[in-house]
């Protein structure tokens, strides 16, 4: 996984690339978290993201509550086909901000 | 529907850590681009096939380092797929293994769920020596 991130005005927009499973959810959370902790309202954008497991489900979840406790929000943006398949699968589409 | 190849058999041991989730990826990929099957379902198998690894990294053996190998064998026969998970983690009681519940939102949880969305049924077997715990994955293409 690789990742940019780009600031404009209190949006930070993070670009994923890759594979996210259980072996790079930590280094997501460290990118994702103290932007929102920073008050940050937070895009990910996921198109070049090819492949999401439960871990990077997770990840989407813990850093929608965490947003949502700081009373910033986390926004999904340009979902990969096979990304949106798997937020679907865990019937998550209803709860995440996708766009 | 036709398969391409009516019979298939294939295994490979793998290092029981998260860094070896990609490779258990590539491997089930490899196998599936040999069976006519649509690409959503080849994706929703890979998924299903990283999820049952994952769990024995992070259940079987708790996401402790070890020199441990896990086995994957792919087993394709007239349409019937079956996934065989070899493992030397802790026993896996099947008592324990359950998803949680769907509509309580929080991380963690759904690989469980993911592999009984996608597959047919999921047994867990006492493994035969040297194995501790053998988990079967089964899936009807005919249907």
């Amino acid at each position: 996984m690789s990742y940019k991130v780009t600031e404009e005005g209190n949006i930070s927009t993070v670009h994923l690339d890759g594979e996210i499973d259980m072996d790079v959810t930590e280094k997501a959370k460290e990118i994702i978290m103290p932007l929102i902790e920073a008050k940050k309202e937070v895009h990910l954008n996921l198109k070049e993201v090819q492949y999401m497991d439960s871990s990077g489900i997770s990840v989407l979840i813990e850093s929608h509550q965490k947003a949502t406790e700081l009373g910033t929000k986390v926004i999904l943006k340009d979902i990969s086909k096979s990304v949106l398949k798997v937020i679907m699968m865990a019937k998550l589409e209803q709860i995440l901000n996708l766009d | 529907m036709n398969f391409a190849i009516k019979s298939i058999t294939e295994q490979r041991d793998f290092v029981v850590s998260s860094s070896s989730l990609k490779e258990v990826r590539s491997f089930s990929r490899e196998v599936f681009e040999k069976v006519n099957i649509n690409q959503d379902l080849k994706d929703e198998l890979v998924l299903a096939i990283a999820e049952a690894a994952q769990n024995i990294v992070k259940h079987a053996y708790q996401g402790e380092d070890t020199d441990d190998k896990m086995e994957i064998k792919i087993s394709l026969e007239n349409g019937q797929l079956e996934i065989g998970f070899f493992d030397k983690g802790r026993p896996v009681e099947e008592k324990n293994v359950r998803h949680r519940k769907i509509d309580d939102i929080k991380p963690g949880g759904l690989g469980t769920f993911f592999i009984q969305q996608i597959m047919d049924a999921v047994v867990f077997k006492e493994g035969e020596k040297p194995w501790i715990n053998h988990l079967v994955l089964t899936k009807n293409l005919n249907a």
